[in-house]
């Protein structure tokens, strides 16, 4: 009994030895301090319990660029979002895989850290959630999580980074779904020319770009508001209709009538870099996009009312267009854009 | 007082020696648990479909109120949270928490996958029957880490219950022609909403079109020394002529976009019941056989 109980505590005394061996490794992974810009909004909640970190970003990062995430390991995150098109790209709809296209033109993906509402359709409320989606998409990435995590865990690089990024926790469903959620939080474009102009730091409008801001705020504003240019609203404002008929705008997500065919107002930031525009690309140029609100939009039944009380259009002359035009340019940032 | 205490102890400790000695004499051959096989029979108006193409000869024509015939040529939805009821009201749940086993996607083109059987149900006679079509939003988020057994089950390419855009599950689909010169009938459910209304900053405002059926067994399932089975009749009349709505099929309801927009509950509600004055929908226990 005694040599029992003796062994009992030396092997007591012996795990507790080797469990103090793994606390030691202990991670380094400062928190990153982001700032919310000049007149932005505060950040959204996700930022405060998902905080950027210096590994957390560095290997959102290194996934978003990483191609092993599809099926056949062609596409990437960055394959669609592309730096110098604000992290969206040329095409009228996403393409995926082999080639195939998906239902909807990709978004930016620009100033993630304070927007409360995500996608065309406003299906994803945490961006957290986001990643998944393109993962196990048919016509993007059509992999699935635990394929993914298979192929991760045969680079010891990403071993080491997800430890280091989430203090030792290994490759997890999590780990990459928050990391490139933290990488998206630290892509904020707030250095235009029209913020430097806002900020009093060194830039004025030219008098194009300045009439075309005071078109802008008569005629543009009450969509295109706070300084991420957009409310977040969704509106069905009479586009072009997506023949696809998986396609139904917000409505697919909320099940109502009312919703049909709206869409989250984009928003305006980096736009002259992020053609074509609409839910599905349907217009080639900016100009298009001023030329159609001026000649008049769809009828439908739960049109915006601002369009409906202006006889369903937005009239612009093409002084007007010319100037929100140069107006709309001052919103790129060509820091943000690599350019 | 001490030895009255004592022979009462002693009592005491004799009836449970007595009651083992009964349980074990009585009931030597029935083992304290038994599967219960759930079978289904999909059908039109107890017909069971035969699922067919466009053209095909073989397929089980339905007639709608309407007046429409259609017919399918896939159909699928998903059963889950599964729970059998004690003719006292106690509820056994089977593996309500875990897709993987307890939720199984009814496949009417794979006969295996419309039996399903429980295991170890525990020795008992059982009224009744509750069980989920489609997934409870908890359960809801394609999450393959936690259940990778039914997500593979669910997502294989001749499956294709994944809803990746709403990171959920398809919880009926069902593919089709309707009208004499068969245009496409398309029929997808599944929910959007996510987390709870009263967090206003995670939630999305979206469609709950899971729906919980209650099914009265017409005669009791004895599980114990048999191990009975409950037939299911699933009456896919009920989609456009159902207790609740009646639907007339035309280009603006016949496809996905206008059923996720639209009518998608209209036709939940027929298939699923209501969840509240109709709580069994297309769905009744044909037979129990023990």
């Amino acid at each position: 009994m005694k040599n029992l109980i003796r062994s009992l505590f030396v092997f007591a005394l012996l795990a507790a030895c080797s469990r103090e061996d793994t606390v030691l490794i202990s991670y380094e992974n400062p928190e990153l301090e982001l700032e919310v810009p000049f007149g932005f909004p505060e950040f959204n909640n996700s930022v405060y319990t998902n905080k950027p970190t210096k590994y957390g970003v560095a290997l959102g990062e290194k996934l978003f660029q990483d191609t092993r995430l599809s099926a056949d390991n062609s596409v990437s995150c960055a394959s669609c979002h592309i730096q110098e098109h604000a992290f969206a790209d040329r095409n009228a709809k996403g393409i995926g895989i082999e080639g195939r296209i998906g239902l909807r033109n990709t978004p930016p993906v620009q100033n993630m850290a304070f927007m409360k509402v995500f996608n065309w359709d406003g299906n994803i409320r945490v961006l957290e959630n986001q990643p998944l989606v393109p993962i196990i998409t048919h016509f993007e990435m059509d992999s699935s999580i635990l394929e993914v995590i298979g192929k991760l865990e045969e680079d010891p690089e990403y071993i080491e980074l997800f430890n280091k990024a989430f203090n030792g926790e290994g490759i997890t469903a999590d780990g990459i779904y928050n990391s490139i959620a933290q990488f998206e939080y630290t892509l904020i474009s707030a250095n235009s020319k029209y913020d430097k102009v806002i900020r009093e730091a060194g830039e004025t409008f030219t008098e194009t770009e300045a009439l075309g801001y005071q078109v802008f705020q008569d005629k543009c504003v009450s969509c295109h508001s706070t300084e991420l240019f957009t409310d977040q609203s969704f509106r069905n404002i009479g586009f072009p209709l997506n023949s696809d008929h998986e396609e139904a705008g917000r409505s697919r997500v909320t099940g109502a009538v009312e919703d049909f065919m709206r869409f989250r107002v984009p928003s305006l930031r980096n736009i002259a870099h992020t053609e074509p525009y609409g839910s599905f690309g349907q217009f080639e140029t900016l100009r298009a996009v001023l030329d159609y609100f001026d000649n008049g939009v769809l009828e439908a039944d739960n049109l915006d009312p601002i369009l409906k009380e202006n006889n369903n259009r937005i009239p612009l002359s093409e002084t007007e267009k010319d100037q929100l035009m140069a107006f709309m340019h001052t919103l790129s940032d060509s820091e943000f854009i690599g350019k | 007082m001490k030895t009255q205490t004592l022979e009462n102890m002693k009592k005491f400790l004799l009836l449970p020696a007595i009651a083992l000695a009964f349980v074990s004499c009585s009931d030597d051959d029935v083992p304290v648990a038994n599967d219960v096989t759930l079978e289904f029979n999909n059908t039109f108006n107890g017909k069971t479909i035969v699922l067919g193409d466009a053209t095909s000869s073989d397929a089980t024509i339905n007639t709608s109120v309407e007046g429409q015939v259609h017919h399918f040529s896939e159909l699928k939805y998903v059963i889950s949270n599964i729970i059998l009821v004690k003719e006292d009201g106690t509820e056994i749940p089977y593996n309500v928490n875990d897709l993987d086993e307890g939720a199984t996607v009814i496949d009417q083109s794979k006969e295996e996958t419309l039996e399903y059987v429980l295991n170890d149900i525990p020795t008992d006679d059982y009224a009744q029957i509750i069980f989920g079509l489609g997934v409870r939003s908890d359960l809801n988020t394609l999450d393959e880490v936690s259940n990778p057994g039914f997500y593979a089950e669910a997502g294989a390419n001749d499956t294709q219950m994944h809803w990746e855009w709403g990171t959920g599950y398809r919880f009926t689909k069902i593919e089709g022609f309707y009208d004499t010169d068969n245009k496409a009938l398309s029929f997808h459910s599944g929910s959007t909403v996510k987390a709870s209304e009263d967090d206003e900053n995670i939630n999305v405002p979206g469609f709950d079109a899971y729906r919980e059926i209650t099914l009265d067994l017409p005669a009791m399932a004895k599980v114990g020394e048999h191990s009975p089975k409950i037939v299911i009749e699933a009456d896919f009349d009920h989609l456009l002529s159902g207790k609740t709505n009646k639907i007339l099929l035309d280009d603006s309801n016949a496809t996905p976009s206008a059923h996720t927009s639209v009518s998608m509950s209209q036709y939940v509600d027929n298939i699923g019941g209501n969840g509240s004055s109709d709580i069994t929908g297309m769905f009744s226990v044909s037979e129990v056989e023990n």
